[in-house]
């Protein structure tokens, strides 16, 4: 860190500690990045980028209220800038009443299972470049276009209460665009992926599914109208159904009345259990501390189908009487005992290509229209597009059946194939 | 008043001006994107207040764009002191040479495109609005949405439904932009608003989320009178209870202006973002002078066709606001593009240039996106409908410019029989379809319309702008599940 950069933060921290504000949080954000977007596989554009900010957060406690506020401020702000800003932040969180919480106390992160070593730009940019130029491409299935991002990410959490956190970590992303061609027929699909760094073997996977859904989506029919079939996921979109749990159990939600899902609930299939876990292999969310500098740790969510805890942040975690809790960034859900094949017999549609799969948190409704889906009816697989699915979430929990395989998507690893019942199909006939 | 621009970026100028010189040297081009801009954003409700002085369109920072050799790259950062441009040219060339080094032991080759033009201009914009996010007092403004959720709630129960809270949310933000060429000193400031009043409700088997949004380019007086929309808010809210599902199938259909504006963003909005003809991702390209949509089918992209939250003086890269007719009579005649796809396809830039913030790449973006207006009342379309909804309120939509596909996913249809509302409610509906075959249908078209600019819009699934859209009301066909 530049000696300027480290005057700015201690110039913050002196505005913050004579501002008469009776808590503050301040976050000092780093991202080094570096981005390669390429068409085909040559390169369009390069870029790099440097920058930092400062967010800050004041307290202005009322007997049984807790006023607060917060601000970006711009790392090159004069100090006038930084102390007009706080002054206003204090006036603002005096009209800006909850009930009253405490802030995080420091607390030290249990031993982390991330072996990963500083972040090295260059070495994880050019992983990934040498990775998507060996994609195993064909005549009729290749990359239209992709776009790397690489950043190394540090994070500097302080507040009032003696908490002095750093995490670095690499962050990714990669977004790619596969075609594929037929008789003068061409078709895309689209893969974002997040992750720390590059898994030069697993993005091959990946991208190579994709390109064989690409072939698969040249030949298909237009999906009829089933009314209502079994439905499996076993792609991307079924993170969506999983969150539904995520969202369900976290303290903001049940707070705001979002959610009345309650420890010792059943609220999923019996054998379903769910974790926040603090490491996942290559995640692009491993970290020893929240944004709130609390320590994040292993706890489980949904032990065989039954709520046993919330997750969230400190105000509504505390509202919810909820002490220990923590912003949890990695889920994984397990408890499956049937084979992925074994969900996939009799009649169903697997559904592998959406255009927007969506679960809503509030009301649990699912929906997405249908880009490419395999319809196995009869001893016959057909694959099949258009028309679209959709269901609720708290109707199809009873049936809800899923894999002991499991497969992971960034920060979430879940089951490999999930199946529901009885799920409205429209088709595109 | 006008939105004064901003003093930091008047300050910063010389030096950025300093740092375009030193960086001609190297590069045959070079621009400067830098930004301030600042407001604020507050969220009330009966179970939970916050305020920020910052949103998701706030932002401070510089970014470069550099031409040599027949490839762009770019350099964003934070923290510009003007009396060190030369530590500031050094740090960019020594990182993107470095990125060239990786890129040649890689072997990767360039995707050669032209030089930008660079003639002289200047601007200088500052638009007008009647009071500065700023300066706005937040104390008054927590009052006021403190009353309307009060308010919200108070009716809610005197209609007879179970409410669980009233939301209320306002952001603003003040939008100074400079850019700089070696030729070029533009810069520009604007003021816009959005918020949204929601009522979370609780049926006899589900909780339920009904909202209406507001936007506009003008300053925190846009919630003024948030009041008045309480009302509307409850009945939505009350037909959202008692709403039954949809019987999957085709209908005839009439959209209501917001629905009308997401048809219009999916449809031919992102299928004529001209940055996918350069990647040979969109079917729009084959079809510019073919039909696409009925005869009563005209649709305008541009930050000059509406004022609305996007409707600036100039864009990411210095084009100045356009207005495009995209389908003319159910023709489609033209597409949007920023300046380097519009160097690379040969056509002139639209000014459809836009970045998330200075830290992201531009990309052909959407602006104010709408259909005109047509002949017909609501009341005349309403009964032309044998069997059939009329749709209101949207949730999210995506497009597939490659194939035409459409997905809306939205909120409520009201039920039409033999020319009459019924009363019968259904929700939620996914409404599917193929471009062509749901513009082609359009039969009807109502002589008011509307625009919304409280959404955001993603490239894929990132690169989140503001953008608006909508229109009148159109009759059409659309399959619903």
């Amino acid at each position: 860190m530049a000696e300027g950069m480290n005057t700015a933060l201690n110039t913050l921290l002196d505005v913050l500690k004579s501002s008469g504000a009776d808590a503050w949080e301040v976050s000092d954000r780093e991202e080094s990045g570096w981005e390669f977007y390429f068409i085909r596989h040559r390169l369009d554009q390069h870029r790099a980028k440097q920058i930092r900010a400062f967010s800050v957060k004041v307290y202005k406690k009322f007997d049984a209220f807790l006023g607060s506020a917060t601000a970006e401020i711009p790392c090159d702000a004069s100090a006038e800038e930084m102390r007009r800003t706080v002054d206003g932040l204090c006036s603002d969180a005096s009209y800006i009443r909850n009930p009253f919480y405490t802030l995080n106390q420091p607390k030290p992160a249990e031993e982390s299972g991330d072996p990963s070593a500083e972040p090295d730009l260059e070495a994880i940019s050019g992983d990934f470049i040498r990775a998507m130029a060996a994609v195993p491409e064909t005549e009729t299935e290749d990359l239209n276009s992709y776009e790397i991002f690489v950043s190394k990410i540090r994070n500097h959490f302080m507040n009032s209460e003696g908490i002095d956190v750093t995490a670095v970590y690499p962050s990714s992303m990669l977004e790619a665009v596969v075609n594929a061609r037929r008789d003068g027929h061409e078709i895309e699909l689209y893969r974002l992926f997040d992750s720390g760094s590059c898994n030069r073997e697993q993005l091959t996977e990946d991208i190579s599914e994709a390109l064989a859904y690409g072939r698969d989506r040249l030949i298909t029919s237009p999906t009829p109208a089933l009314g209502k079939i079994d439905v499996v996921f076993s792609t991307d979109p079924a993170r969506e159904l999983y969150s539904y749990f995520i969202d369900r159990l976290s303290t903001g939600m049940v707070y705001r009345g979002i959610s009345d899902w309650k420890p010792g609930d059943t609220v999923a299939p019996p054998t379903l259990t769910l974790q926040a876990v603090k490491f996942l292999p290559n995640s692009s969310r491993n970290a020893a501390y929240d944004v709130e500098g609390a320590p994040i740790r292993d706890l489980t969510l949904i032990d065989n189908g039954v709520a046993k805890s919330y997750w969230g942040s400190r105000q509504f975690s505390q509202y919810l009487k909820v002490e220990d809790s923590f912003q949890a960034s990695n889920f994984k859900v397990t408890g499956g005992t049937e084979s992925a094949e074994s969900l996939r017999s009799g009649d169903f549609l697997e559904v592998v290509e959406f255009s927007d799969f969506q679960c809503d948190a509030i009301t649990g409704d699912i929906a997405g229209e249908i880009r490419l889906a395999y319809l196995h009816q009869n001893g016959k697989v057909t694959p099949v597009c258009g028309g679209s699915v959709s269901g609720s979430m708290p109707e199809l929990i009873s049936s809800f059946r899923f894999s002991e395989e499991l497969r992971q998507y960034d920060c979430l690893q879940i089951p490999a194939v999930t199946r529901l019942h009885d799920v409205t199909v429209t088709g595109a006939e | 008043m006008k939105a004064p621009f901003s003093s930091y970026l008047a300050g910063i100028a010389p030096g950025l001006k300093e740092l375009v010189s030193l960086l001609r040297k190297r590069y045959d081009y070079v621009s400067v994107l830098s930004t301030d801009s600042v407001g604020f954003s507050v969220s009330i409700s009966q179970r939970a207040k916050s305020v920020a002085r910052q949103n998701m369109t706030t932002e401070r920072g510089t970014v470069v764009r550099v031409y040599r050799d027949g490839l762009y790259a770019e350099s964003a950062f934070t923290g510009f002191d003007p009396s060190k441009a030369a530590e500031r040219y050094e740090s960019i060339v020594g990182e993107l040479d470095a990125q060239l080094r990786l890129l040649k032991a890689a072997g990767v080759e360039p995707f050669e495109t032209g030089i930008l033009p660079d003639e002289e201009r200047t601007v200088f914009a500052e638009m007008e609005m009647a009071r500065l996010p700023q300066a706005e007092e937040i104390a008054v403004l927590v009052d006021r949405l403190s009353s309307v959720s009060d308010s919200g709630m108070e009716h809610g129960r005197a209609k007879g439904l179970t409410l669980i809270d009233f939301q209320t949310r306002a952001s603003s933000t003040h939008v100074c932009k400079l850019f700089l060429t070696e030729n070029q000193d533009l810069r520009q400031s604007y003021v816009y608003s959005e918020g949204m009043l929601a009522a979370l409700v609780a049926g006899k088997e589900r909780t339920d989320l009904a909202y209406v949004s507001l936007s506009g380019r003008k300053g925190p007086e846009l919630f003024d009178d948030m009041d008045r929309r309480i009302p509307e808010v409850l009945r939505i809210a009350a037909d959202l209870v008692s709403a039954e599902r949809v019987e999957p199938g085709e209908y005839e259909v009439i959209t209501a202006p917001e629905v009308t504006g997401l048809i219009a963003h999916e449809a031919f909005g992102h299928g004529v973002e001209m940055d996918m003809f350069v990647k040979g991702r969109a079917l729009g390209a084959e079809y510019i002078g073919k039909r696409v949509g009925s005869d009563k089918v005209t649709m305008h992209e541009g930050a000059l066709c509406a004022e609305d939250v996007t409707s600036y003086a100039f864009d990411d890269e210095g084009t100045p606001a356009g207005d495009v007719t995209e389908i003319d009579r159910g023709i489609l005649r033209a597409g949007i593009c920023d300046a380097l796809s519009a160097l690379r396809l040969g056509v002139k830039p639209t000014g459809n240039g836009k970045r998330q913030n200075f830290a992201h790449k531009v990309y052909t973006r959407m602006t104010n996106t709408v259909f005109d207006s047509g002949e017909s009342s609501l009341e005349e379309m309403i009964a032309s409908i044998k069997k059939g909804y009329l749709l209101e309120g949207m949730q999210s939509g995506m497009e597939d410019p490659k194939h035409w596909g459409i997905q809306c996913i939205l909120d409520r249809g009201y039920e039409i029989i033999d020319g009459k509302l019924t009363g019968k409610v259904v929700s939620p509906l996914v409404m599917t379809g193929y471009v062509p075959d749901l513009l082609g249908s359009v039969s009807m078209v109502s002589k008011d319309r509307e625009i919304f600019g409280a959404g955001y819009c993603g490239k894929g699934h990132k690169e989140w702008v503001k953008v608006a859209d909508g229109g009148p009301y159109l009759k059409a066909k659309v399959r619903l599940g």
